[in-house]
């Protein structure tokens, strides 16, 4: 009919079809992105450990002779050339085997297996905690820009995600266990031990959630559909929670969940080291202070895992709201 | 007839990084029930600020600062709480805005988008609303209405989408149509369409219409007068006949001139007006047309002319018109400025 549509026809005829694939295609092209991240990552690790780095010196007391390390090496299969022993290290990994723990006694996977479930409560605690206090302050905040409530969140969400996340959460235990003795300064015993760490994620991360989310509000409030649900003469928060979060809600989501990508990627390690919680992140940086190779090698690929899974999960969701939204 | 809408002596202001704007400066004018008036103007005139300071629909984040009147049904619409705003918006006054492609919400269904006025303003019920939703975009010639309005605003072209955000302007009858710019962003064949619509429907509920725009076509085919504005100041105001027989101010005789004409000059050229508008951040002394006019006086520089009357239905900011003003007696006969 006109220019105006043939411009408009294009983008959204593409976006159709690609839609149209269906949420169980894309789970399996996800799914295919997935392995190869994770064998790439397996891969990695292997080059850094036994390329780079030389096991058998790991394995060996400071004070070993060169024959003493020979002799390790060998032990170890360590003196095989390089093909064959990428190749049953890879087959070992995807087996389940990862070796033994020298540390613990039993084998590493047993040991991170123990740990993981105490990460995953601190990482959804903590996530929930953030996505909360950044998601509604950073709606409020953003729909009003330039207002007090605006100016001071900003500020104490700048100041929250500029803070190194272990030295607030040191912070946090001299003021809240030490000074105000409410919660305990380390550990893991019942409900009160997670709140102080899981208020450390939610602080750092809930500032960058709010960040972004803000900005994702402020924009989303100049455009003119806003203006247009204005000129209907509905209230603030009725343009606010009607139109202008039902076009956020996507962005929103996926923030959150790169947030929760990231403490996989590192960030809830320092967390739990500081306040002693025994978690992957504990564990790894004990595995390594006593050169437990196996148990390090285990957790840094189990919370690789952790990472590609939660990308594949907030990337299925997107998709979900997505198409409900659309449908609605 | 006591005017449905009174403008009086509106002024509006933004503060900028680039100092303060005056984007609206001294503008009256009033309308009647069911009239119809056009502005016109180039792009940053102040005719699109004018129409939005009647709803209060400033940018949420522009520093503005409003003076003057604007009585609608005899309250000061600047002046009137959030609550009673809130009612007249949407319920006694509608707007269609410029860009239909960007202004409907992207992610909800059209017929819901019509639908959620109807309710907010009427207290229907959800089946209600829905009902008259689909009545008015049947009304405003969406095919299959029934269907469509259960779908996104990315299935409908520029010209439908702009015939759903008359249906919504228009759902809850109101008094008064505020229509800014709506046909700048559409083919001409649309435009003409559009224009029908709304010139149509306004007729048949009876509506009041300020149609904002910089096409004088547009105003010759959907106004009884005419307010041509200048660097934020009226200049002349008068009957659409008056406008395209006898204009009186240099400003909108040079604007006529720029409207191309097959019957004149099929080989003659356009005659642009010399020179640029002032730029609002700066104080204009004086008739703020005067650096650009061919016939200015040394009275144009120093002094900003008043709104003259110089005939029944005939306003106009200009020196010239002084004189004519005090003779405004006489029998009216074709006048030229010189």
């Amino acid at each position: 009919m006109s220019s105006t549509d043939n411009k408009e026809s294009v983008l959204p005829a593409r976006r159709r079809a690609r839609a149209g694939e269906g949420i169980g295609v894309l789970l399996l092209r996800r799914l295919r992105d997935g392995i190869i991240t994770l064998l790439l990552v397996v891969a990695v690790i292997f080059v850094l450990a036994h390329v780079v780095g030389d096991p058998a010196l790991v394995f060996s007391p400071v004070d070993a002779s060169d024959e003493e390390v020979e002799r390790i090496a060998r032990a170890f299969g360590l003196d095989r050339p390089f093909w064959e022993r990428f190749g049953s290290y890879f087959a070992d990994i995807f087996t389940g085997d990862f070796g033994e723990s020298w540390w613990q006694n039993r084998p590493a996977l047993a040991a991170v297996a123990e740990a993981l479930p105490n990460t995953i409560y601190l990482t959804l605690a903590g996530i929930a905690g953030a996505a909360l206090t950044g998601i509604v302050g950073g709606v409020f905040a953003g729909s009003r820009p330039g207002s007090l409530f605006d100016r001071g969140s900003n500020f104490f969400s700048i100041s929250a995600l500029s803070v190194p996340n272990f030295w607030l959460g040191l912070l946090f235990i001299v003021i809240f266990s030490v000074q105000l003795g409410w919660f305990p300064t380390s550990g893991m015993f019942g409900v009160s031990s997670i709140v102080l760490p899981a208020l450390t994620i939610a602080v750092v991360h809930g500032g960058r959630v709010f960040q972004l989310v803000r900005s994702a509000t402020v924009e989303e409030m100049s455009k003119p559909y806003v203006r247009v649900a204005r000129s209907k003469g509905f209230p603030h928060r009725m343009v606010l929670w009607r139109h202008v979060l039902r076009n956020t809600g996507l962005t929103t989501a996926t923030i959150a969940g790169w947030e929760y990508v990231r403490l996989w990627g590192g960030a809830v390690f320092a967390i739990e080291w500081v306040f002693a919680w025994p978690g992957i992140g504990t564990l790894t940086i004990n595995a390594a202070e006593r050169q437990d190779f196996f148990v390090l090698q285990a957790a840094v690929i189990i919370a690789g895992v952790f990472v590609i899974v939660s990308n594949l999960v907030v990337d299925l969701l997107y998709r979900v709201i997505d198409n409900r939204i659309k449908s609605s | 007839m006591s005017a449905l809408l009174e403008v009086k002596d509106l002024s509006v202001s933004f503060e900028t990084r680039g100092g303060v704007v005056r984007a609206v400066d001294g503008l009256s004018f009033s309308l009647g029930a069911g009239e119809s008036l056009g502005i016109v103007g180039e792009s940053g005139s102040g005719k699109t600020v004018s129409s939005l300071s009647i709803l209060r629909l400033f940018g949420l984040f522009d520093d503005v600062s409003v003076s003057g009147k604007i009585l609608f049904e005899g309250r000061d619409l600047l002046r009137v709480s959030e609550a009673e705003l809130s009612r007249i918006r949407g319920g006694k006054i509608g707007m269609v805005f410029q860009d239909p492609l960007t202004s409907l919400n992207p992610v909800m269904p059209v017929g819901e988008q019509v639908a959620e006025s109807i309710r907010f303003h009427t207290g229907a019920s959800r089946p209600q609303a829905h009902r008259r939703a689909v009545e008015m975009l049947d009304r405003v010639g969406i095919p299959d209405a029934n269907k469509r309005c259960e779908e996104l605003p990315h299935s409908f072209s520029g010209g439908m989408r702009q015939r759903v955000m008359v249906a919504i302007a228009l759902a809850c009858e109101p008094k008064l149509l505020i229509a800014d710019e709506p046909t700048t962003a559409l083919d001409v064949t649309v435009q003409a369409q559009v224009l029908l619509l709304l010139d149509e429907l306004r007729r048949e509920m009876g509506i009041a219409l300020i149609m904002i725009t910089h096409d004088f076509g547009v105003v010759a085919a959907t106004a009884d007068r005419v307010l041509v504005m200048y660097a934020a100041q009226p200049m002349e105001h008068c009957s659409i006949h008056h406008l395209f027989q006898r204009a009186n101010h240099p400003y909108t005789e040079g604007l006529l001139r720029l409207v191309p004409r097959f019957e004149h000059q099929v080989h003659g050229r356009l005659h642009p007006i010399e020179g640029q508008p002032p730029a609002l951040t700066e104080e204009i002394v004086g008739c703020p047309f005067a650096p650009r006019c061919s016939f200015t006086l040394d009275r144009c520089k120093q002094e900003r002319p008043p709104l003259f009357r110089i005939g029944p239905d005939h306003e106009s900011a200009c020196w010239l018109a002084a004189e004519r003003a005090e003779r405004e007696t006489l029998p009216d006969k074709p006048w030229k400025a010189v």
